[in-house]
């Protein structure tokens, strides 16, 4: 069904039926035939009619997502996750899938919310809070970009009022250089990006408000031994982007 | 003010975009359109030289875009072309809408170039080529215009986005067969693997 040979899947499933006459797994992949064929309704019938034996089958309540997703109607794809996570709150996969539907939505204040359950729940897994970080940083730029630009103020993105945001999402950075052992480049990275955010908008602020230029010197370091390392023809283009993030010092 | 631009998109360029998007077919993918304006005031033209395959998940996070942009800035900016666009391919087949995302990138780059050019794939003629021959590239062009709002060009029939060499359908069909997508690396494979080039500068040799 993953590469479209629907006339083979189609006789896969009458083989497995002959064999396994009342099986659930059979009835899914049938329940699954339909929806790749864009059967919507018939599909959406023969899932409601299996969870009519076992109301409680994760599977075939993911599959209901998939197939409200894969008709377009995204919101409705949103609403059956959230029931779903209600009943299922440890289902990692479907925060994540849930967090990603937002982030495509450009909601990120609720993709936020997801990346914090998984981190609480696993806190060792450095994609988390990697992926928190980066909403993070979105959530101050948009939200602040929609308000600056509706009073006139041409759009830049670091603004004004998303220290807090900014200081969170580099604290998530650092997190996440520090599980990985200050091998995730995309972590690097972020934390050069948020001092410098964050550098711009204490711009003639109390000192006090300044954080220690520490640690991006030391990721700005880690990426330039890195790309040395692996990508040395990267190397000078990866120098002159790290002085665009460095204040003129 | 001068005549409506004309975008001409080199075959590099738009079959790196193309391959892109069937190497990742299960998500949306972006990129960005490298190249230059030309052609006299009466005519303006817009060449697409070339073209740097973005991200394949996380589309809507800033971060690695920001860094994206930078290198690409830099590296572009050497060689006299700077950024004439954005491409976006929908996550799904049937959804040909130019979701907000692309339309936040677009008004990025519209502030250096008023006639920057937005780039959706059209999953529907990319499967017609397999069917029938075709000039045209398999893509719907979007501008801004005075309205400040993007707007769908060509649905009157006009057709203001041209492959440079009318070739290029052929050679993309070809290297669609060939397998040749799975050689593209985007920005998002680079961050997760820095020796991979985001360059792309082995792929048609």
């Amino acid at each position: 069904m993953d590469c479209h040979c629907l006339d083979v899947a189609q006789d896969c499933i009458k083989v497995l039926q002959k064999k396994f006459p009342e099986s659930k797994r059979v009835g899914r992949l049938e329940a699954m035939l339909l929806e790749a064929k864009g059967s919507w309704a018939e599909a959406e019938k023969a899932y409601l009619s299996l969870l009519e034996d076992n109301p409680l089958d994760q599977v075939i309540l993911k599959r209901r997502v998939a197939l409200t997703k894969a008709q377009g109607n995204i919101s409705g794809a949103i609403q059956r996750l959230i029931e779903y996570l209600e009943v299922f709150m440890a289902d990692h996969e479907a925060w994540r899938e849930l967090a990603e539907i937002y982030v495509s939505l450009q909601m990120y204040k609720q993709a936020a919310f997801c990346y914090e359950e998984l981190i609480l729940s696993q806190p060792m897994i450095p994609l988390y809070h990697l992926a928190y970080a980066d909403a993070d940083i979105v959530l101050d730029c948009f939200e602040f970009l929609e308000e600056k630009l509706e009073s006139g103020m041409q759009g830049v993105l670091y603004t004004l009022g998303g220290l807090e945001n900014l200081q969170t999402a580099k604290k998530y950075y650092a997190s996440t250089v520090d599980l990985t052992g200050g091998k995730n480049n995309r972590a690097l990275f972020g934390v050069c990006l948020c001092t410098f955010a964050v550098a711009q908008l204490t711009k003639g602020r109390n000192k006090e408000d300044k954080e220690s230029p520490e640690l991006q010197s030391l990721s700005a370091a880690a990426l330039e031994k890195d790309y040395k390392l692996r990508a040395p023809s990267k190397l000078s283009l990866l120098g002159s982007t790290l002085r665009s993030l460095k204040l003129s010092s | 003010m001068g005549g409506e631009s004309r975008y001409e998109i080199g075959q590099n360029a738009y079959i790196k975009l193309v391959l892109h998007a069937l190497k990742h077919k299960t998500s949306a993918v972006n990129g960005v359109l490298l190249g230059r304006l030309s052609g006299s005031d009466a005519s303006p033209v817009v060449e697409v030289t070339d073209s740097i395959p973005l991200f394949h998940s996380q589309i809507g996070v800033l971060a690695p875009l920001e860094i994206a942009l930078i290198m690409i800035e830099e590296y572009y900016g050497a060689q006299g072309l700077s950024i004439v666009g954005y491409f976006h391919a929908n996550e799904r087949f049937d959804d040909a809408e130019l979701g907000n995302i692309a339309k936040n990138i677009g008004d990025h780059i519209y502030k250096n170039l008023p006639q920057a050019a937005l780039l959706l794939l059209d999953n529907k003629k990319l499967e017609a080529l397999s069917k029938q021959k075709e000039m045209a590239p398999v893509m719907q062009l979007f501008t801004k215009d005075a309205s400040k709002s993007w707007k769908l060009v060509g649905s009157d029939g006009s057709s203001r986005l041209l492959l440079k060499e009318p070739s290029a359908n052929i050679v993309l069909m070809d290297y669609i067969s060939s397998g040749k997508w799975m050689d593209i690396i985007d920005f998002d494979d680079h961050l997760d693997d820095i020796s991979k080039d985001w360059l792309n500068s082995e792929l048609f040799k």
